[in-house]
């Protein structure tokens, strides 16, 4: 069965990517200054408190020994503790996480609702106005700062015009009552629409920066498989004997187009799914981005290498599936 | 636009009277010249006459402008390319100008084409079968199972072998030989009167070649159409093709039956190919002297003139016109 080998071979490649992604995030978090110990019993504690604290942690020990440790505790399913939390690492992601796929997902659809059919458009009509936008647009999104274009529409949409609300995380209203952790979905589940309105209200400007961002390399992308097919032997062929324009784009290149598209989707969203750090930052959005760099202000390395970790197996699982999905549906790849 | 003057004296033919299947005269089609200037002609009067259920070849150097005469017939020039003048007819009716809603009917319904590189001519991601339906279905509105029915019908027609199951294969699944057959399935699938058939055995191997070239002859018989076979070897207009046509810088330069014209040409730029040919044969390489001219402009003079043997001073005067000797036309002043 070539569908499973080819799915235990890229297991096994997730396996030594995910090895060396944990290797290297724990060396980097290990070498930095400062010891953690403080952080624990505090900066005033006596030396021999903090040379127990360094003991109980194995920080005497030295950093293969420490990976070892650490390693043997991942495998046995415990993440660590948070010191500056001080609760369990897998009990922060699991409040935190829902926050980042509310966030992602709403950020894909967005992107991918503008920047395909914007992508199709501006590749079938080449100088059009609509090609002229699309590269304006999409020239910004590739080009500006997610943090800084999130600055920027906050500053217009918030700041003068005061459509959007505060960035202060998920909701200002009342939280929905808990199904998914997606605060819409919840809402929309609970038929609760003023939640569902204070909700969406609060997503919409970091998902549409989001969208910006991820929407301009998709929709460059688009535009280069859609020119690229439409000027392929068998556009031509079709044309010549006959088919309408209609079924040229639609049946003919699109097809053609979207298998290929479709992995730099999944790229796209692997990282979306692995918490979008600065604008997580910008928007005060608590989920595993800002999850990640809270704890890193605090030196407080257990749960940036638990966050870190899980946005790589993410990546690499969403990757897999659009993988395995191209497998299935692609007739080159399925006979 | 219609026919330039001095034409006259073309239609006075063996068959006269009788309106050709195609007719092509001084077509003229030129690339760019908006007020960047930068004007190339690559077609400079070319006139062609196919009468119906007649086998006729197109012969010339690469470049010669063969495959933009076929996509002038079919109304589609590439972007950038303009007919500056000449007139085609199909039957009578002018296609230069035609709205496309009935140039679209007519490309696969009177007038089929078939290219090289037969795989490429096949979308990768529909069955041979579906694309050949698709073609039954957009030109008579027949329905999807009587047009898949009609499309194995064809496969199997073209000696494909178990044509039921391979029309639902993928062109992955065929190889050149049989995609090419497919191809030429497509073409005829609804009775067209001309089948262009564009260099559709370059790039088969040897036994290949002959194979389809035997079956694009047969079909064309057996369903009364006529053939426009377009090749760079005059080896194989020589045996398949009754008509012959030789094209030169973008201008037909002798044109006849082939046994005639081979037997003895009456344009030197025909003694010349039919040399090389002779030449590459017998195992020694020929090539005419010097290379084809790049045409930015209207032509002044012979544009064989620089490579010509028995070239002469009356040769630079005026582009020499098609004139009938005998049963065919030759473009020589010399003549
Ligand atoms: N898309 C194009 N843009 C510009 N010039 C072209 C294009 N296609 C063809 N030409 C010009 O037309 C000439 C004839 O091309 P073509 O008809 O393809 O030759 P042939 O089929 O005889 O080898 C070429 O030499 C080239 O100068
Ligand atoms: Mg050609």
């Amino acid at each position: 069965m070539p569908l499973a080998i080819y799915i235990s071979r890229r297991l096994a490649y997730m396996l030594v990517a995910l090895f060396g992604v944990s290797l290297v995030t724990f060396v980097v978090t290990r070498v930095l200054p400062g010891n953690p110990a403080y952080l624990i019993v505090g900066a005033m504690a006596d030396e021999s408190t903090v040379a127990a604290v360094v003991e109980r942690l194995g920080l005497d020990q030295s950093i293969y020994e420490q990976y070892v440790r650490y390693i043997r505790q991942l495998l046995s399913g415990d993440l660590g503790d948070s010191w500056r939390t001080s609760n369990p690492v897998s009990v922060d992601i699991g409040a935190r996480w829902p926050a980042t796929i509310e966030l992602g997902s709403t950020a894909l659809v967005l992107a991918l609702a503008w920047s395909v059919p914007f992508g199709i458009l501006s590749a079938l009509r080449r100088r059009s106005l609509s090609d002229r936008l699309a590269n304006a647009v999409s020239g910004l999104g590739v080009s500006i700062p997610e943090f800084w274009l999130g600055l920027i529409l906050l500053l217009i949409f918030f700041g003068t015009l005061e459509w959007a609300p505060a960035p202060i995380g998920r909701t200002l209203g009342e939280v929905p009552a808990h199904t998914t952790g997606l605060y819409t979905i919840d809402a929309i589940l609970a038929r609760d629409w003023e939640a569902f309105k204070a909700a969406a209200a609060q997503l919409i400007l970091p998902a549409s920066t989001l969208a910006l961002v991820v929407g301009a390399p998709l929709l460059r992308v688009t535009r280069g498989f859609m020119r690229e097919t439409m000027a392929s032997h068998h556009i031509r062929s079709a044309r010549a004997l006959g088919i309408p324009e209609r079924s040229i784009v639609l049946r003919h290149a699109l097809p053609n187009v979207l298998l290929p598209v479709s992995t730099m989707v999944a790229i796209m969203y692997g990282y979306l799914l692995g918490g979008t750090v600065l604008v997580e930052f910008v928007f005060a959005w608590p989920g595993i981005g800002k999850y990640a760099i809270d704890s890193i202000a605090a030196s407080d390395s257990i749960p940036v290498l638990a966050a870190v970790l899980l946005s790589a197996i993410t990546y690499l699982f969403v990757y897999l599936m659009m993988d395995v999905l191209h497998f299935v549906i692609d007739p080159r790849t399925r006979t | 636009m219609n026919a330039g003057g001095g034409m006259d004296g073309i239609d006075r033919g063996p068959g006269a009277g009788e309106i050709p299947l195609l007719t092509v005269e001084d077509l003229t089609v030129g690339f760019g010249g908006g007020e960047d200037g930068g004007m190339s002609i690559p077609l400079q009067g070319v006139s062609l006459r196919v009468p119906r259920a007649t086998r006729m070849s197109l012969v010339g150097e690469s470049g010669s402008g063969k495959s933009l005469t076929a996509s002038a017939v079919l109304g589609l020039l590439p972007e950038g390319a303009r007919v500056l003048r000449g007139s085609i007819r199909l039957e009578g009716e002018e296609l230069i100008g035609a709205d496309e809603r009935r140039m679209r009917r007519l490309r696969g319904g009177r007038i089929a084409i078939m290219f090289q590189n037969p795989r490429a001519s096949l979308n990768p991601v529909h069955t041979v079968g579906g694309q050949i339906a698709e073609v039954i279905r957009v030109h008579s509105g027949a329905g999807r199972r009587e047009s898949r029915n009609r499309a194995v019908d064809l496969l199997d027609q073209m000696g494909i072998p178990d044509a039921r199951r391979r029309a639902s294969d993928y062109v992955h699944q065929y190889s050149g030989g049989m995609a090419q057959r497919a191809v030429l399935a497509m073409a005829l699938s609804c009775r067209p009167d001309l089948l262009i058939a564009d260099e559709p055995t370059t790039g088969l191997d040897a036994t290949l070649q002959q194979q389809v070239l035997d079956l694009v002859i047969e079909q064309v018989k057996a369903r009364g159409a006529s053939l426009l076979l377009i090749t760079h070897d005059i080896a194989i207009a020589r045996q398949t093709c009754e008509q012959i046509a030789v094209m030169y810088a973008g201008r037909v330069m002798e044109s006849g039956p082939t046994e005639e014209v081979t037997a003895a040409a009456a344009n030197p730029y025909t003694a010349a190919l039919l040399k090389a040919f002779v030449t590459v044969d017998r195992g020694r390489m020929y090539a005419i002297p010097g290379t084809v001219p790049t045409l930015s402009g209207p032509l002044a003079e012979c544009p064989f003139a620089d490579r010509c043997e028995m070239v002469g001073p009356e040769c630079r005067e005026r582009v020499p016109e098609l004139r009938r000797i005998g049963g065919r036309e030759v473009a020589c002043v010399k003549a």
